[in-house]
């Protein structure tokens, strides 16, 4: 008997839980289709069929397509075996990650080194692995994307490798720097609040 | 797909000393850049000067006339 489980769009361990739901009904021989849209996903469907000792297989049929195919071996689940160890359910270094600057500065005392550290932060930045997929800047920190910014080469390499670089619209207007805005996209307290809200990382130095 | 590229990178005893060099480096001239010490060189805290490979002579005699106080020159591969 086979039996089908549509997982698309939905974020783990929901997959899992519905599969094994499935698998615990099943007879050997029986077999479970669960369809996902992410690798982490396929791969915790690996590691259930393992711990059921059920045959796996997996093949991609699109961009964001997973066909899993588990073919159970046991009648039920027994209750004895280990918990098998799901990987995180955000893939690493797929994470959402908003940098959110909202100062010149970096931290609270002397200004000078206020700038030396928020100059260095933004050049380490440059040197992730993985980079960030906003920078937002607010407040004081709109100075850094505008002619004069002692980071602009830093924020231009950013924007050049597609990380976004968005400055709070009210403030430049407060600044009077509207015209001096020298990387990256002016946006609205709306997409401030929005890129944070959706955020799984936020950094804020 | 980004990919490193090889810097001369030169660390110094205190935080004083590189801003000093930057200085000497502006004035000069000299390309380059205050970063962050790479960890790759040391742990610590500090920055440090980077510069193109290319810039290794000029520093170094910089750094033996004493007019930066380099505590040492390094390479190191760093996203560009």
């Amino acid at each position: 008997m086979e039996k089908r489980v549509d997982a698309m769009g939905m974020t783990c361990p929901k997959p899992v839980i519905l599969a094994k739901k499935e698998m615990d009904k099943s007879r050997p021989g029986d077999v479970v289709m669960v369809q996902v849209d992410n690798e982490v996903a396929a791969e915790n469907l690996r590691k259930l069929a393992n711990s059921q000792e059920a045959d796996y297989e997996m093949r991609k049929l699109g961009e964001k397509h997973y066909e899993v195919k588990i073919t159970v071996k046991k009648e039920g689940s027994s209750r004895e075996e280990k918990e098998p160890e799901y990987i995180s359910c955000v893939p690493q270094g797929q994470k959402n990650t908003v940098v959110v600057i909202s100062s010149d500065k970096m931290g609270e005392g002397d200004p000078e080194l206020g700038q030396i550290l928020i100059k260095g932060f933004l050049y380490s930045l440059t040197q992730l692995e993985k980079l960030p997929d906003t920078v937002l800047f607010y407040n004081k920190g709109a100075f850094l994307t505008c002619e004069g910014s002692p980071v602009l080469e830093d924020l231009k390499t950013l924007e050049k490798e597609g990380v976004r670089i968005c400055t709070c619209g009210t403030c430049l207007d407060f600044y009077k720097m509207k015209e001096k805005l020298a990387v990256g996209t002016i946006v609205n307290m709306y997409v401030i609040t929005e890129t944070q809200a959706k955020a799984d990382l936020i950094i804020k130095p | 797909m980004r990919e490193k590229k090889e810097k001369l990178v030169v660390a110094f005893l205190t935080t004083t000393q590189a801003m000093a060099a930057e200085k000497y480096c502006q004035k000069n001239q000299i390309p380059g850049r205050i970063i962050p010490l790479p960890s790759e060189i040391s742990a610590e805290c500090g920055i440090a000067w980077c510069a193109e490979p290319e810039e290794e002579e000029q520093i170094r005699q910089a750094a033996d006339n004493g007019e930066i106080q380099a505590a040492g020159i390094y390479r190191v591969y760093l996203y560009p």
